[in-house]
């Protein structure tokens, strides 16, 4: 036996997830005033400044810079989406009227995929960019 | 009766959360054991003492840390984003908890029934997981773009890289694991090893997920995002203090609750033999126990693992991921469809 809560109601599962949100959402924020109460406060500007390694920073740090992996970000929407559709086949499987024609299915769908993962390789998308 | 009752106030979900809130302590408490456990290890493993002033064998030095992260003066840097920058613990704290609420701590069972300690039940609770778990990346892009500071950016962008490419070996090892047990809850998979557990049915998917889950946990040697010989502390250099420590115990507290899933998806979880739960009191103890003992054995793998390898390069990591864990997690998902086919 594995209900462990009554899932008949699908609301009484996510009670527990509320609870626990809200107080590890609270934690910080709780913590932070805790600490205002307990720490020195000392006068200096310096300690506001960005750390650099002791030297004065150099401009912004939000600047606009080269991402080297930009195609593996398209590739891993793709694949992520790939994986998504994956769970709810991966429930039903075992379903005896449906296995055969739900792997039969999912296979092709696995391996267009697949053809354009190869695809992806032969091309040298998935290369990280100098 | 007396057992109608017990599953009565098992099936409230108010009580249950109670007992969430009584599981975030526990793994609290856990997590400064732990960090003693590591420093104590990591000492031995390059012949250091390591931490032995506080208490016996300093024991108590996490509690000697905790407060004086919590005495120190709390800097937020003038070029900061103010907002996010107080807003991306919560985040982080927040994705944390959130894995640990559908996680079991371990199982009672009484007269053959088993009542998983865990803060709730949801049929896709393997799914939840990862999801929850893959939103601490926001979190640690959220501190790191407020930081403002170069160090702090180039982390989270090397977080990401990494982050994309573990997830999906990661994803679909999952799916293999469900594919086995039937269910996306995680008990129900819990509790399909009984006999024989999953590392056994599907080693190449017990490999490749404790791979991309390290990576995912950014254990060394994929803490590239923190890399501190380079990038100082990486995504949290601008943190000081208690917020400091917040990230850090995050840190701390994922890599428990992936153990955790390690062994509740492919070690078997808390399942023993019927000889030995039948007895009443061996069955409130023995199956948390030797969970939790499990649990005990992968933090110390993973953190010998820590003290024994150097770091990957960040490209070396994306192409481990891309090139050999991917095409391996899905010949594992080959290899699973096949033994279920043919009725194993």
């Amino acid at each position: 036996m594995s209900g462990i809560i009554d899932t008949s109601n699908i609301i009484y599962s996510y009670i527990p997830v509320a609870i626990i949100l809200v107080v590890a959402l609270l934690m910080p924020p709780m913590t932070m005033l805790l600490v205002k109460q307990l720490s020195p406060r000392s006068k200096s500007l310096a300690k506001y400044e960005t750390y650099e390694a002791g030297s004065v920073p150099i401009g912004n740090a939000r600047i606009q810079f080269n991402v080297e992996y930009y195609l593996y970000a398209i590739a891993f929407v793709l694949f992520d989406i790939e994986v998504l559709f994956l769970y709810p086949w991966a429930t039903i499987f075992k379903e005896p009227n449906i296995t055969t024609i739900a792997t039969i299915e999912m296979l092709i769908f696995i391996f267009v995929v697949l053809f354009g993962y190869l695809y992806l390789i032969k091309k040298e998308a998935l290369k990280w960019q100098k | 009766m007396i057992m109608m009752e017990l599953t009565e106030i098992l099936f409230n979900p108010w009580l249950r959360g109670i007992l969430g809130l009584c599981l975030m302590g526990a793994i609290f408490m856990g997590a400064m054991l732990v960090v003693w456990f590591e420093r104590k290890l990591a000492a031995d493993v390059q012949q250091r003492l390591g931490p032995s002033r506080v208490g016996p064998h300093g024991i108590f030095q996490l509690v000697a840390d905790a407060i004086k992260l919590l005495t120190k003066e709390d800097i937020i840097p003038a070029n900061a984003d103010k907002l996010l920058f107080v807003f991306g613990p919560m985040v982080l704290m927040g994705s944390i908890f959130l894995m640990l609420v559908a996680i079991p701590f371990g199982a009672v069972i009484i007269n053959g029934d088993t009542y998983p300690i865990a803060a709730t039940d949801m049929d896709i609770s393997v799914l939840y997981i990862e999801a929850v778990s893959a939103v601490s990346v926001i979190g640690i892009f959220m501190i790191a773009y407020s930081s403002n500071n170069k160090y702090s950016l180039l982390g989270a962008f090397r977080n990401f890289a990494r982050m994309i490419g573990y997830e999906v070996p990661l994803g679909i090892c999952v799916v293999s694991v469900a594919i086995m047990a039937g269910s996306l809850n995680i008990i129900d998979i819990a509790q399909a090893q009984n006999p024989l557990w999953f590392i056994i049915k599907q080693p190449i998917g017990f490999v490749v997920f404790f791979i991309a889950l390290m990576a995912d946990m950014g254990r060394l040697p994929f803490d590239q995002n923190e890399s501190e010989e380079e990038l100082i502390a990486g995504w949290i250099t601008e943190y000081t203090g208690m917020r400091f420590g917040l990230g850090f115990f995050a840190e701390y507290i994922h890599m428990m609750l992936g153990s955790m899933l390690v062994v509740l998806l492919f070690l078997g979880g808390w399942n023993l033999p019927t000889v030995l739960t039948s007895n009443m009191l061996l069955g409130i103890i023995l199956p948390t126990a030797f969970f939790l003992g499990k649990v005990s054995l992968v933090i110390l793998t993973i953190i010998m693992i820590r003290w024994a390898v150097p770091r990957f390069r960040i490209d070396q990591v994306v192409d481990l991921s891309w090139k050999k864990l991917l095409p391996l997690s899905l010949l594992n998902l080959g290899w699973v469809i096949a033994l279920v086919l043919l009725g194993v």
